[in-house]
C-alpha cells in the first residue's frame, strides 16, 4: 500500500488586490503519494505556480486544507544561483539557511555533487557553466537539505530545446536515483508525459483538476525512450484535447 | 591568467588596440598640454589680463608661495578631513536609513513624500539654519556635506534593495529563511554594484557639500581661499584651490574605482 505525503482537500484560494479579487483555485483536491513522479499541466494563466506556493507553505488556502507530511525542496524555472557565490557555496545555501551547516552535512552534499558531474566546477562562479551544469547545479541545491518532496516549477523551459531535453534526462534520472516524490508544473504537454507517473490536468481559473491520467509505459522511466514508445502521440493527442477544451 | 598561444591574426588584433589606446592617451595629455600653454601664451602675450585670468605660472607661484609659508596642506587637509568625514556619515547612515525603510514597508510609505522633498530641496537654502544650529565651526560644514550626500545614498540604495530579484527572495522562503536571511544571504550582496556606483555619486555630493560649507561658514579649507581670493580679487588664489580641488576629487574617485576593482573581482557577471 502506497504512503500519502501530500494532499489538497477541496482547496480554494483567493488573492485580494486593490483592483478587485480573483479566484485563482476552487475545490481543488488531489493527492500524491510518496515516490510518485506527478506533472501538473494547465492552460497558461491558470495558477500552476500558486499551487506550488500552496503546497509548499509558502500561501495559505483561503478555504480547505492542505496536508503534507515532509519537507519541501523548490525548483524554479531559472537556476537562481547567486552569482557572487562558488558553485560550492550555491550548493550548501540550504544547509547556511536551515543551520546545518555541519561538516557531516556538506561532505554529504559535495558527495552528491560528485556523484552527478559537478565535482570539476565546485570553486567556479555560475557564469563559467554552461546552461544545463547550472541547472544541474540547482538541482543539488535544492536535494542538499533531503527534502521529501521536489516541487519544480517549469524547471527547463528557459532551456534551448537540445539542452533541454538533455537535462530533462539529466534530472530525471538523479530524481528516480534518488527516490523522491516530485510534483512537476509544466506547460509542455510531451514533457509531462516524458517524465511523470501521473499526470494532472487544470481547468482555467479557478483551477480545478479537470482529469487524472496513470501513465502506461511501465518500468520505463527514460525521458527519451518514451518519447519514442509507440503510446507518446496518443497520450499527446489526449492531453492536448482537454487542455483546449 | 593561463598563458596562452595566440595566432598571428590576434597578436595583430592586440598590437592594434595596445596602438589604439596608447594614441588615446597622448591625444589626452597632449590636449591638456595645448591648453594650458594657450592659457600660458595669450595672458604672457597681454591678450587677456592675467590679472583676471591668471595663469598656469602664476598658479605654480601661488601654490609654491602656500606650500612654503606652511598653510597649503592645512587648507588642504582641513578640507579633505570634513569632505571625507561628511561622505563616510552620508554613506553609512544612508545605508542603514535604507536598510531600515526595506525592511518595514509601513516605514517606507509614511517616509517616501519627505524624502522626495528633501531630495528636491536645495540644501543651501538650510545655510543659515546650519549656522544657527552648529555654528560656525567645521561641524557645521559637516553637517552640510552629510545633508547633501544622505539622500542620494538612500535613495540609490533603497531602490537597489527593492529591485532585488523576487524569484530568488521566493528561493530562500522555500528553504525556510527568515527576513534577516534573505537581508544577509541575498540583498546586501546583490547591491553590491549599486553600492559602487552610489559612492561614485557621493563622492561629488562629499565635495558639493563641503564647498558650500565652507562658502558658508568657514575660516580655513580650501573652499574658504576661493571665497577669500574672491572677495579681494586675488584670482590666482581662486584658481590655485580649484585646481588642488580637481586633484582632490579626481584622487577620490579613483580610490572608489580601485576599491570596485578589489571588491568586484569574483562576481563578473
Amino acid at each position: 500500500m502506497k504512503k500519502e505525503i501530500l494532499r489538497f482537500d477541496d482547496v480554494a484560494l483567493t488573492y485580494h488586490t486593490v483592483r478587485g479579487e480573483v479566484t485563482a483555485a476552487e475545490h481543488l483536491t488531489f493527492s500524491v503519494d510518496e515516490g510518485e513522479f506527478v506533472a501538473i499541466i494547465g492552460p497558461s494563466g491558470c495558477g500552476k505556480t500558486t499551487l506550488l506556493s500552496l503546497a509548499a507553505g509558502l500561501l495559505s488556502p483561503s478555504e480547505g486544507k492542505v496536508i503534507s507530511r515532509g519537507t519541501f525542496g523548490y525548483m524554479l524555472q531559472k537556476d537562481e544561483l547567486f552569482p557572487w557565490r562558488t558553485i560550492e557555496k550555491n550548493i550548501c545555501l540550504p544547509l547556511e539557511i536551515k543551520h546545518q551547516n555541519t561538516l557531516g552535512n556538506r561532505a554529504r552534499v559535495l558527495a552528491l555533487a560528485d556523484k552527478y558531474g559537478l565535482c570539476g566546477f565546485l570553486q567556479n562562479y555560475p557564469h563559467e557553466l554552461s546552461g544545463g551544469m547550472r541547472q544541474r547545479a540547482a538541482l543539488i541545491r535544492t536535494l542538499a537539505s533531503e527534502p521529501d518532496i521536489l516541487l519544480l516549477d517549469e524547471p527547463f523551459s528557459a532551456l534551448d530545446y537540445q539542452t533541454r531535453l538533455n537535462v530533462t534526462g539529466d534530472v530525471a534520472e538523479i530524481i528516480r536515483r534518488e527516490g523522491k516524490t516530485t510534483l512537476l508544473i509544466t506547460h509542455d504537454i510531451s514533457e509531462a508525459i516524458s517524465l511523470a507517473d501521473r499526470i494532472l490536468v487544470l481547468t482555467k481559473r479557478p483551477a480545478r483538476v479537470a482529469y487524472t491520467h496513470e501513465l502506461d509505459f511501465g518500468e520505463e522511466k527514460n525521458p527519451l525512450k518514451r518519447r519514442e514508445a509507440s503510446g507518446f502521440s496518443g497520450w499527446f493527442e489526449v492531453l492536448w484535447r482537454e487542455l483546449n477544451t | 591568467m593561463k598563458k596562452q598561444l595566440y595566432s598571428a591574426e590576434h597578436a595583430k588584433f592586440l598590437k592594434k588596440r595596445k596602438k589604439n589606446l596608447a594614441l588615446i592617451w597622448s591625444l589626452r595629455i597632449g590636449l591638456l598640454v595645448l591648453l594650458l600653454g594657450l592659457w600660458e601664451l595669450v595672458t604672457a602675450l597681454g591678450w587677456v589680463d592675467p590679472f583676471l585670468m591668471s595663469s598656469p605660472s602664476r598658479i605654480a607661484k601661488t601654490i609654491g608661495a602656500l606650500y612654503l609659508d606652511g598653510t597649503l596642506f592645512y587648507h588642504i587637509g582641513v578640507t579633505l578631513g570634513e569632505t571625507l568625514l561628511g561622505f563616510a556619515v552620508a554613506v553609512g547612515l544612508g545605508c542603514l536609513i535604507a536598510l531600515a525603510l526595506w525592511w518595514s514597508d509601513t516605514l517606507r510609505r509614511v517616509l517616501e513624500p519627505y524624502i522626495v522633498v528633501l531630495n528636491a530641496l536645495p540644501k543651501i537654502a538650510l545655510g543659515p539654519l546650519i549656522i544657527v544650529w552648529c555654528g560656525t565651526g567645521s561641524k557645521a560644514i559637516i553637517f552640510m556635506t552629510v545633508l547633501v550626500g544622505i539622500i542620494v545614498a538612500i535613495l540609490h540604495m533603497l531602490s537597489a534593495f527593492i529591485e532585488t530579484d523576487k524569484n530568488k527572495i521566493l528561493l530562500l522562503r522555500s528553504m525556510g529563511a527568515s527576513k534577516f536571511q534573505i537581508l544577509r544571504k541575498l540583498v546586501i550582496p546583490s547591491s553590491l554594484a549599486a553600492f559602487i556606483s552610489m559612492l561614485k555619486v557621493a563622492v561629488g555630493m562629499a565635495w558639493i557639500g563641503s564647498i558650500m560649507g565652507e562658502y558658508i561658514v568657514s575660516r580655513a579649507g580650501l573652499g574658504y581661499l576661493i571665497v577669500y581670493g574672491g572677495q579681494v580679487f586675488k584670482l590666482d588664489l581662486v584658481m590655485s584651490a580649484t585646481v588642488i580641488l580637481c586633484f582632490l576629487a579626481a584622487g577620490m574617485y579613483f580610490l572608489v574605482v580601485l576599491l570596485e576593482k578589489f571588491l568586484v573581482k569574483n562576481t563578473d557577471n
